[in-house]
């Protein structure tokens, strides 16, 4: 008896102790978790599952599935897509199976699923206290009537982590923005509009016509800058202004033809064309044919995710999709750092910083 | 009657491995098979044949018979749902399923699902392992599975009914008639086949805490036959195979909440063919009508669907000569028009003839060879000289010798040449050499099947993705399968007890030439057993499945792989002896209650149970 007095003052005194500990640790500069300083890889994976992996910043420490093994190998779900990340959580998007799950950034132990209100989900973006996550809902070759017709938002309360309600796009939507209270989307495949969305009201505002085959979208300082590469025509870079919605244009050379990724940093837009990436500054007037780097993928590889981050160019390649592929790391004069085998059909970095 | 209560009680007790074949019963006069081919032109192979009494034992569909009774490994996405398999290391496409003689792989996808065929439909199942493209054509490069639906000459009229209930609410209605005379013979079938297939996921919970189960795995196959022979007269006779058939089927979820699909597949063959015997000359000539389509609802809360429809036309003429006592030739010209129409391939017609002639000589009475070559003409393919040559040598009244050296193929479907986007028209078919020693050991009760076997195969079709994500089939592989089947069979009758057992095991390794790894989903070792016991009214079996484990990536990851798994039945029924036979069975269907998965991620069921009333009258 005796003993376990003593033992439950000692747990107490252990436990207070470690409380004591936690606090501190809000004020300094302590990982917050294993998984703090560092990124995360996601990969696509099959219908059934797909897997996330975590890389360390100083590129040391890799974890291959970190979401199978902190939740006793649940599965995430199939075809993720996207990572979107809100205060201490991150929410992880599976398409193919409907699901957001809901994990600690830190820890990537689930927290929560979201299970309603979506059918085949795309990417999400967080504005005061709401997720909005567009979903392709029927796709044209399930129903030809209204495939392109029926994608939404589905609005998210972050609170709760539950659907709210929808906000009906009568249009296709894939990548998504916030900015000032708007949200902005684009589509590669069957749409030629930039979709503007009132978050507050829930309202769709006048689309902005920018051409097909628009994808990567990124924000900077007023300005939206979206890359669109048609397979037939010149790629091009545009501009809209989001103060007078005016829209202006880089359009590539002809060898520059089915332009990828795009991304934005430090001033400098880097894009994708092929294996290769280049860049400029963002008030260049004309794309630049020089790549920093040319990438050497697996036979069938091709890139698949394309991220630029503090002084480093990420590069997913999207190899066979049924065999883990790899990812690339390099600095940003395009010299390689890291190479390091990942899931199947690696798609995108989540900076946890 | 304690006596025999008590045996019973045993029996279920201790769980004795018994099993009945009752082959004398099966017996059977005049008989005409409906493939001719198969039973004159493969001496020199090796052919497994599974007669009605074994189909009656086994579950229903043909997944569950051949899993149980044959070599050939199955992949399967959960209980009833899609079924496809790899027989001596080769893929789906590469196994030929033959219906009456005519090859009925799907023209769309180049495999047969083989949870949508009941074995109850047909008189007699025979799987023949290794090559057959001379005689059987596209896709029969690993073997051939035939059913088949034979018609007997002779006064009688029978039926037999077989009704099943099991767990997850199975059921089972199967009916046959045969009506016959000496100048006709018909005979009428119905099956249908349902269940609502909601079986827990032994040990498995969601997040939440709850139960997991399969969810959207119902089925139904509804399937109808009807066969009719009129022998004209001593030399000519005419045949007619009709059926109909629809599988409606929801695919079963692998997590909760994704969309709920159905897929559903049906088909209707004719065959309409006519024989005659004119001393050393025979006549055949077959037309056959082959309609097969499917739908699948990517969401099954509405009524959208895509689909895919083929329409084939198949005649053959087939001349065979007795040039000498001991030589048969026979000479076969073949014409195959497919109009395909899909939502995902357009409208495209194909238009295949080939031309092949067959001889066997018989050198002596031990001794007997087999030549056959084939050469197809079409517009959409280049296509090799196909050949088979054989020999089977009875070296004692022990044991057979047989040699086997083919050469095969499997033309590319219509979703390789014209799925949108991505279709290649500018396949080759894939193409193999194979080479087989069989060893056959008879003595007294047993007989020992040993084959060993060696497939060269080039130009394997490989969906890969290509620049702008989009997918496309290319000759890519080469791939070197080898290995060894065994077949094992004893029977034994002391007094009024009836004893067999049957037993199988391959070993298969199957290899891409390049990389030197296994190909995924194909196990190095499956083996099956069954053991069977019968005396009067009772008969008793049991039998048992072992599936080693198989990669599911290319790259043989260890860590991607299904496990092994070692599964059994146990079997009893009586025979109440009202009317012909009135027989009422019970079976608990994975007796150990294993947790297995034939697919990641997509667990089957636990132990269940089924119960059958058989009605001969």
């Amino acid at each position: 008896m005796k003993f376990s007095k003593l033992f439950l003052i000692a747990l107490s005194v252990s436990l207070f102790v470690s409380c004591s500990n936690d606090d501190d640790d809000n004020d300094s500069n302590e990982p917050k978790g294993v998984y703090d300083n560092g990124f995360f890889i996601l990969n696509e994976g099959s219908q059934t599952k797909g897997t996330i992996s975590f890389l360390s910043d100083d590129l040391a420490t890799f974890s291959k599935d970190v979401y199978g093994l902190n939740n006793n190998n649940d599965l995430p779900g199939g075809y993720l897509q996207n990572i979107f990340f809100d205060g201490d959580n991150a929410y992880i998007i599976s398409g193919g199976s409907n699901v957001i799950n809901v994990v600690n950034r830190y820890t990537f132990k689930l927290i929560t699923k979201i299970e309603t209100g979506l059918r085949n989900p795309r990417y999400g973006v967080t504005y005061e206290g709401k997720a909005y996550v567009t979903n392709a809902n029927y796709y044209s070759f399930e129903n030809a009537a209204t495939g392109n017709t029926d994608d939404y938002i589905a609005v998210i309360n972050l609170k709760t982590n539950t659907f709210e309600s929808k906000i009906d796009l009568n249009a296709t939507a894939n990548r998504i923005v916030e900015e000032n209270g708007k949200l902005y989307i684009t589509e590669p495949y069957s749409s030629t509009k930039l979709l503007v969305v009132n978050a507050a009201t829930k309202t769709v505002e006048t689309p902005i016509e920018i051409g097909s085959k628009a994808d990567g979208i990124e924000e900077d300082n007023g300005t939206l800058y979206i890359l669109r590469g048609p397979s037939s025509d010149r790629s091009e870079i545009v501009k809209v202004k989001l103060s007078d919605k005016s829209v202006s244009k880089i359009t590539f050379p002809e060898s520059l033809d089915g332009a990828g990724y795009l991304a934005l940093e430090d001033n400098k837009i880097y894009y994708t064309v092929g294996t290769s990436v280049y860049t400029i500054g963002t008030s260049a007037t004309a794309a630049s044919t020089t790549p920093i780097l040319t990438a050497t993928l697996s036979a069938t590889g091709y890139i698949y995710g394309f991220a630029v981050n503090d002084d480093r160019i990420y590069i997913a390649d999207g190899g066979t999709f049924g065999t883990d592929s790899k990812a690339f790391i390099y600095n940003l004069t395009g010299t390689l750092q890291k190479e390091i085998a990942v899931g199947i059909g690696p798609n995108g970095f989540y900076f946890n910083d | 009657m304690t006596f025999k209560k008590r045996f019973i009680f045993c029996l279920l007790l201790l769980c004795q491995i018994l099993w009945a074949q009752q082959d004398s019963i099966t017996k059977l006069k005049a008989v005409v098979i409906s493939d001719a081919h198969l039973k004159k032109y493969s001496n020199s192979q090796s052919v497994l044949k599974l007669n009605d009494s074994v189909i009656g034992k086994n579950e229903v569909l043909l997944t569950d018979l051949l899993n149980y009774n044959s070599t050939i490994y199955f992949k399967q996405y959960g209980r009833g749902m899609l079924s496809t398999v790899s027989f001596r290391g080769t893929s789906s496409s590469q196994t030929a399923v033959i219906w009456n003689g005519i090859n009925i792989n799907s023209q769309m996808n180049g495999s047969t699902d083989f949870n949508t065929i009941s074995g109850s439909d047909y008189n007699s199942i025979s799987v023949k392992a290794g090559g057959g493209s001379v005689i059987y054509g596209s896709g029969a490069i690993g073997g051939t599975v035939h059913l088949n639906n034979d018609l007997s000459f002779y006064n009688h009229f029978d039926n037999y009914l077989k009704l099943d209930y099991g767990s997850f609410n199975t059921t089972g209605i199967h009916y046959k008639t045969n009506i016959s005379n000496e100048k006709w013979s018909a005979q009428i079938g119905f099956s249908k086949n349902s269940s609502t297939n909601d079986y827990k996921y032994i040990n498995k919970y969601t997040w939440r805490g709850e139960q997991r189960w399969n969810q959207n795995g119902e089925y139904d196959i509804i399937t109808m036959s009807a066969n009719l022979g009129y022998k004209i007269d001593k030399k000519n006779t005419l045949k007619l195979y009709s059926q109909n058939s629809n599988t409606d089927r929801n695919t079963s979820l692998v997590s909760e909440n994704e969309t709920k699909s159905k897929y559903i597949n049906g088909f209707n063959r004719n065959l309409l063919e006519y024989n005659g015997e004119f001393g050393k000359l025979t006549t055949n000539f077959k037309t056959a009508y082959i309609f097969e389509n499917y739908q699948y609802f990517s969401d099954n809360s509405t009524n959208d669907y895509t689909f895919g429809k083929t329409e084939s036309l198949i005649l053959k003429g087939d001349l065979g000569y007795q040039l000498f006592q001991s030589t048969q030739i026979n000479g076969i010209l073949d014409y195959n028009k497919t109009k395909g129409y899909g939502s995902g391939f357009g409208d495209h017609t194909r238009e295949i003839s080939s031309a092949s002639l067959l001889t066997k000589q018989d050198i002596s009475e031990d001794w007997k060879a087999e030549f056959g070559v084939r050469k197809e003409f079409t517009d959409n393919y280049k296509s090799p000289v196909l050949f088979n040559i054989g020999s089977s040598y009875q070296v004692s009244k022990l044991y057979n010798l047989k040699l086997n050296f083919s050469r095969n193929f499997r033309i590319p479907t219509y979703n390789d040449l014209y799925w949108q986007e991505g279709g290649n028209p500018d396949l080759k078919p894939e193409s193999s050499y194979q080479a087989e020693i069989g060893n056959v050991f008879t003595f007294n009760n047993i007989s020992l099947t040993q084959t060993f076997y060696y497939i060269k195969i080039k130009d394997m079709l490989q969906w890969i993705p290509g620049k702008n994500g989009i997918w496309a089939p290319q000759n890519n592989d080469r791939v070197n399968s080898y290995g060894a089947e065994t077949l094992l069979s004893w029977r034994k009758q002391l007094g009024k007890n009836n004893f067999a057992a049957n037993a199988t095991y391959a070993y298969t390794i199957s290899e891409n030439v390049e990389t030197k790894k296994q190909l995924f989903f194909v196990p190095f070792h499956k083996a099956t057993g069954s053991i069977a016991y019968s005396r009067n009214r009772i008969s008793a079996n049991y039998q048992i499945l072992y599936n080693g484990f198989v990669y599911t990536r290319a790259d043989n990851d260890p860590d991607e792989i299904v496990n092994d798994y070692l599964i059994s039945n146990i079997g009893i029924d009586y025979d109440f002896k009202f009317l012909d036979s009135f027989k009422l069975g019970f079976q608990v269907l994975n007796l150990f209650n294993e947790t297995y998965e034939s697919l990641e991620n997509r667990p089957m069921p636990g132990r269940n149970f089924n119960m059958y009333l058989t009605l001969k009258f």
